[in-house]
């Protein structure tokens, strides 16, 4: 594979990459740098492996199974760094948590990244566990502590 | 929501998780979910989870990104791409037509 179908083949998911860095750290730049910060990682980490792979460009079922591993990649890395800087801009963010989807923003940066996986992405447990680098247990109690909690919070705010 | 479950569905109690996780294998799914349609009682708790799992993916947010910076992030994009993944050029050739590639994606 060259760098130009590379490109062609993680352009399409930019948009997709913000919305999980926005997850992870609720704001335009930390999102941007977030992801440019992973794709690099991932990119210097990874160069050989992505060089050596073999595409046919006019198979558009290789072309998804490729983008979806890249897709992957990338976010195994953006969980790495994001979760990290949140930890080191805990303070900063606690005090700017967006107003809207406040129940989605108090839980804690791991657990709003597990949920947009699996409810955005439509991402596995199995393959969560491999881009958040947590065991299945976790990544299944996260799942349910954040449904219970964003439901908890809704059912609070309509008994106000 | 109504969350009691009839004692008489216990064995497939456990299975309720990973159905509406996904994760159930294929054989497991079509059985849980041939006893669902045919226990009228049981299909309500589940469409109950299965209505709550919708409020929650509604209570997640898909943020609304500006279409300057999504070109702004798609340049940096391409410039990553373009500078992380270069290779050695093998002959003369090659080496020209990588740095028209590089002044191209400038």
């Amino acid at each position: 594979m060259i760098r130009k179908e590379f490109y062609l083949l993680v352009q399409p998911l930019t948009e997709k990459l913000y919305r999980f860095a926005h997850a992870i750290l609720p704001d335009d730049l930390q999102a941007e740098q977030l992801v440019v910060d992973s794709l690099n990682a991932y990119l210097i980490k990874e160069k050989k492996n992505i060089l050596g792979r073999q595409i046919n460009l006019q198979s558009k079922k290789e072309i998804q199974i490729l983008r979806r591993i890249f897709f992957k990649g990338i976010l195994r890395y953006m969980s790495d760094i994001g979760l990290r800087r949140a930890q080191q801009l805990g303070e900063q963010f606690k005090l700017d948590t967006p107003t809207e989807f406040k129940a989605f923003y108090n839980l804690e940066p791991k657990a709003r990244m597990v949920l947009k996986l699996r409810y955005e992405a439509q991402f596995s447990v199995e393959e969560i566990e491999e881009i958040v680098q947590i065991p299945r247990y976790q990544v299944i109690e996260k799942i349910h502590n954040g449904r219970f909690l964003i439901v908890t919070d809704l059912n609070q705010g309509v008994a106000l | 929501m109504n969350d009691k479950i009839p004692a008489n569905f216990l064995p497939y109690q456990k299975k309720i998780t990973p159905y509406l996780d996904g994760t159930l294998s294929t054989q497991d799914r079509s059985e849980f979910e041939a006893f669902v349609s045919t226990h009228p009682e049981f299909e309500v708790y589940i469409r109950n989870k299965q209505d709550e799992i919708n409020l929650v993916k509604s209570l997640i947010p898909s943020v609304f990104i500006e279409q300057d910076v999504l070109d702004s992030l798609d340049n940096e994009i391409r410039q990553s791409v373009f500078n992380l993944l270069k290779e050695e050029p093998k002959n003369a050739w090659e080496n020209f037509s990588m740095k028209l590639e590089d002044w191209l994606t400038r």
